[in-house]
């Protein structure tokens, strides 16, 4: 009896083995080049006629890491959401390949002079109800705007005037370098004045964009059909785009060597390998724009010393952080501004990995030999969990034990808010304005300044980064305001993690974007 | 009949108040603040104030939890602070699937359960009992997120007999509602063996043999309706444990259900989701009670006229 018991278990557990392996593999997959736009082919541009469209899937399914929660576009400030907007909506100025601003439902942005900017708009837009778009749909817009939760991006905007149908004034506090950035994002796409006023139930649905909302059920699909109205040449292609929430990667993996999806967003990169052995997929990698760091209490001692901060930065090895958290799929920084934002130095000396030089500065700190006891606190989510780990073994190399607490992310953020931290980790992906890293990071009092650090230098320059009208003096500005917060160091800049995707071979899409927000208007399968 | 019926209904309404009391309070017990986590990463400390006011969150908890029971008792289970949608139908789109996978998980349990108890009870101590019991073994050490991924492996990825995840037809219910289910097996498996071999070993069963009734029937009218009581029992814990999400498999084969929707609206601090969405709930699990002391009284005639005298 015994013996059949055990062999009955062996037999369980064997087949459970069995079933853990790898699923059938064919030849060896494609693989796109790193940083390379994904299918580009001729005639696949961002700009399709509808005369020149090619073959294509109906439908273009998408895995998505989280579901739509929100589509009202200033009430929200998910990714996923800013994603699906895209689609029916369109704000003044778009980006383009190289994030530089473009037309878009705006023709041109001028400053005319130190506190207003002269926006032409394009005569022949319409919403996706047919009724054309105008310049008090754009002042009724903005006027929102400034009172809704996401105004933070659009600081020093004090109001907007009508002019004629296609020009108005947006009046400044002062003159700013990022703002006209601020309007290519999507939560201040252009909404309908007339669907406000008519008391229809959700008039936020009513955008410019190639799509419309076709049906959304909470938690399970969100599809988007081509706007029948749609005003301008560049149409969409796939006739409907459905985002499915996949919340378990594993499963969005699954999915897509199945069939089930065209598209997996974030595949997990312990898992890439099988999908690169599937014939039918194709990973794609660039350069992402996420960048990760580990930030001091500035206020609270000891990590108010700025030598002692130094010494940690010396203590870190990055590499090893970066190999632990994303299998060597990302690139250490030094500064702190995000990769490919306007003025990116990371040529500075900084605080390159040396044990030697980190207990040189303990020793200055006036901590020879150590002896701190201290708690990082983290998210408790990917891939946090491993970078901390392999920072608590670095600084335990230099005689700081760290304590290691794991927090959810709204936690996090509250205790970080509230200054009852010493050390954390964090991430913040900005891709177009580079005023958004320096004074919501590191400006004095600013609520997402969990550093909680505080110096009249680097608010100064800050400033001048935002208004210097000079090029060159603007470059040379912000060259020395990342030097000098390297230096400080309120944060140890850790890695910028690659943008990961993968989809199905005959996916055609002009490029992709590092920080994930990807116009898939632009996408289809091609049969 | 009818006035237990009643009076169990009555007796909901101190159970809700309490869960709304306990939730309310432990969602403020949290440690972080609700506009914090709402408001985006680069609000700044006017916005989260002037969000926090909106929301209400400056008034005292006692106020605030006021105000809820009294939007309650209006049939009002408040706004969600994260999607603006109405809770009470953000929940009942969510509660279909929810039971559409509670109920198919408990089916399947039952079906492969029950008539494994009885098999096992009747083979006591041969390796026929002892394979039953293995397998109720491996069912309640098993954990769910772990059996749904080697499922989806074996029958999604390598099979491709059905769909990784994700609600469609009737097959991609089938994964899921196995995953919950060969879970709940275990217990009902255990149960219904343990209360077989309470009831075969009664006179009444030796007598009904010795009056030539056929063993089927011994087994099955005799002996199974019984020891259906503990059974019943059982069968609608696990259904109250279903219907109350199965988070772990909703998860990994992104089911809608109630139980993500609890579990993502606690992380987002969304109060007035966390506290309807749970009262719903408890509401729920109330109603499946009274119909399991319902059923009994439908097997148990005993029970019918104790539940009348009651009344």
């Amino acid at each position: 009896m015994k013996r059949i018991t055990s062999v009955l278990l062996c037999a369980t557990m064997i087949f459970s083995l069995a079933a853990c392996s790898g699923g059938k593999t064919g030849d060896k997959g494609s693989t796109a080049a790193p940083a390379a736009a994904a299918g580009t082919e001729a005639g696949a541009s961002q700009t399709t006629s509808p005369d020149s469209i090619p073959a294509h899937k109906e439908e273009l399914i998408i895995g998505a890491a989280a579901a739509v929660n929100n589509l009202d576009l200033q009430k929200q400030a998910d990714q996923i959401n800013n994603i699906c907007l895209k689609l029916t909506h369109q704000a003044l100025f778009r980006l383009d390949e190289e994030n530089n601003r473009i037309p878009c439902l705006a023709l041109s942005a001028d400053w005319i002079d130190d506190t207003t900017i002269e926006i032409k708009l394009r005569s022949d837009a319409c919403f996706s109800d047919g009724t054309p778009l105008t310049a008090e749909d754009v002042k009724f817009t903005f006027d929102m705007a400034i009172e809704s939760p996401i105004s933070g991006n659009l600081t020093g905007l004090e109001g907007v005037d009508v002019i004629d149908d296609t020009t108005v004034h947006m009046q400044m506090k002062s003159y700013s370098n990022d703002f006209l950035m601020s309007l290519t994002f999507i939560p201040f796409g252009i909404q309908s004045k007339a669907a406000y006023e008519s008391g229809m139930e959700k008039p936020y649905l009513i955008g410019s964009g190639q799509y419309v909302l076709e049906d959304w059920v909470d938690g399970e699909f969100i599809s988007f059909i081509k706007s029948e109205n749609y005003w301008g040449e560049d149409v969409g292609i796939s006739d409907r785009i459905t985002f499915r929430p996949y919340l378990e990667a594993s499963s969005r993996v699954i999915a897509l060597q199945n069939g089930e999806i065209d598209v997996c967003i974030d595949p997990p990169i312990n898992e890439l390998q099988y999908l690169e052995e599937d014939k039918n997929i194709t990973v794609h990698e660039q350069p992402g724009t996420r960048l990760f760091y580990f930030g001091f209490n500035c206020e609270k001692e000891p990590w108010n010393n700025q030598t002692l901060r130094q010494a940690v930065a010396c203590a870190i090895d990055r590499n090893s952080v970066i190999q632990a958290a994303v299998y060597g799929k990302g690139t250490p920084q030094t500064t702190v501004l995000n990769r490919g934002l306007w003025g990116f130095y990371d040529d500075m000396d900084g605080f390159d990995y040396d044990v030697d030089r980190a207990k040189q500065l303990m020793a200055e700190a006036g901590y020879p030999d150590g002896g701190i006891s201290t708690t990082l606190i983290i998210a408790n989510s990917s891939p946090y969990t491993m970078i901390a780990q392999v920072i608590q073994a670095n600084l335990k190399e230099i005689g700081i034990q760290v304590e290691i607490k794991t927090l959810e992310d709204a936690t996090l953020k509250s205790t970080c808010v509230e200054g009852q931290h010493d050390l954390f980790l964090w991430r913040w992906n900005e891709t177009i304005r580079p005023d958004c890293v320096y004074r919501d990071l590191f400006n004095t009092g600013v609520a997402s300044n969990y550093h909680h650090f505080s110096d009249a230098k680097v608010d100064e320059l800050t400033d001048k980064v935002l208004m210097d009208r000079e090029e060159a003096q603007r470059q040379a500005d912000s060259k020395e305001l990342q030097t000098y917060l390297v230096e400080a160091s309120p944060q140890v800049p850790l890695y910028i993690a690659n943008l990961v995707i993968a989809y199905h071979n005959d996916l055609k899409m002009p490029f992709f974007r590092g920080g994930g927000d990807h116009e898939w208007y632009n996408a289809y399968i091609a049969k | 009949m009818l006035k237990y019926i009643l009076k169990r209904i009555m007796l909901m309404i101190p159970a809700i108040l309490a869960t709304s009391f306990i939730i309310y309070f432990a969602m403020d017990m949290t440690g972080s603040d609700p506009a914090t986590a709402l408001a985006p990463d680069n609000a700044t400390e006017e916005q989260i104030e002037q969000l926090r006011e909106e929301l209400g969150l400056n008034d005292p908890i006692f106020v605030r939890y006021g105000k809820y029971m009294m939007g309650m008792m209006k049939g009002d289970l408040g706004t969600s602070y994260v999607t603006k949608r109405d809770v009470f139908e953000t929940f009942m789109t969510r509660l279909p699937n929810t039971i559409q996978l509670a109920f198919t998980a408990v089916f399947v349990a039952t079906l492969i359960a029950v008539p494994l108890g009885i098999y096992t009870a009747i083979h006591q101590n041969t390796w026929k009992d002892t394979g039953g019991m293995v397998f109720a073994l491996f069912g309640v050490s098993m954990p769910n997120f772990w059996l749904g991924m080697i499922l989806i492996i074996i029958f999604s990825l390598n099979l491709k007999w059905f769909p990784s995840g994700a609600k469609g037809g009737p097959e991609s219910l089938v994964l899921p509602a196995v995953t919950v289910g060969l879970g709940f097996a275990a217990l009902i498996t255990r149960t219904t063996r343990s209360a077989m071999l309470d009831v075969i070993r009664q006179d009444y069963m030796t007598t009904a043999r010795a009056k030539g009734t056929g063993e089927r029937d011994v087994i099955f009218k005799h002996g199974l309706r019984n020891a259906l009581i503990p059974i019943i029992t059982v069968i609608g814990m696990q259904l109250s444990n279903a219907l109350t999400g199965s988070v772990l498999a909703e998860t990994v084969f992104s089911w809608p259900g109630v139980g993500r929707l609890i579990v993502d609206s606690i992380a987002k601090r969304d109060t007035p989701m966390v506290t309807g969405a749970i009262i719903m709930s408890c509401v729920l699990m109330c109603v499946v009670n009274l119909a399991v002391d319902l059923i009994y009284a439908f097997f148990d005639p005993r029970i019918k006229a104790q539940y009348s005298q009651k009344g």
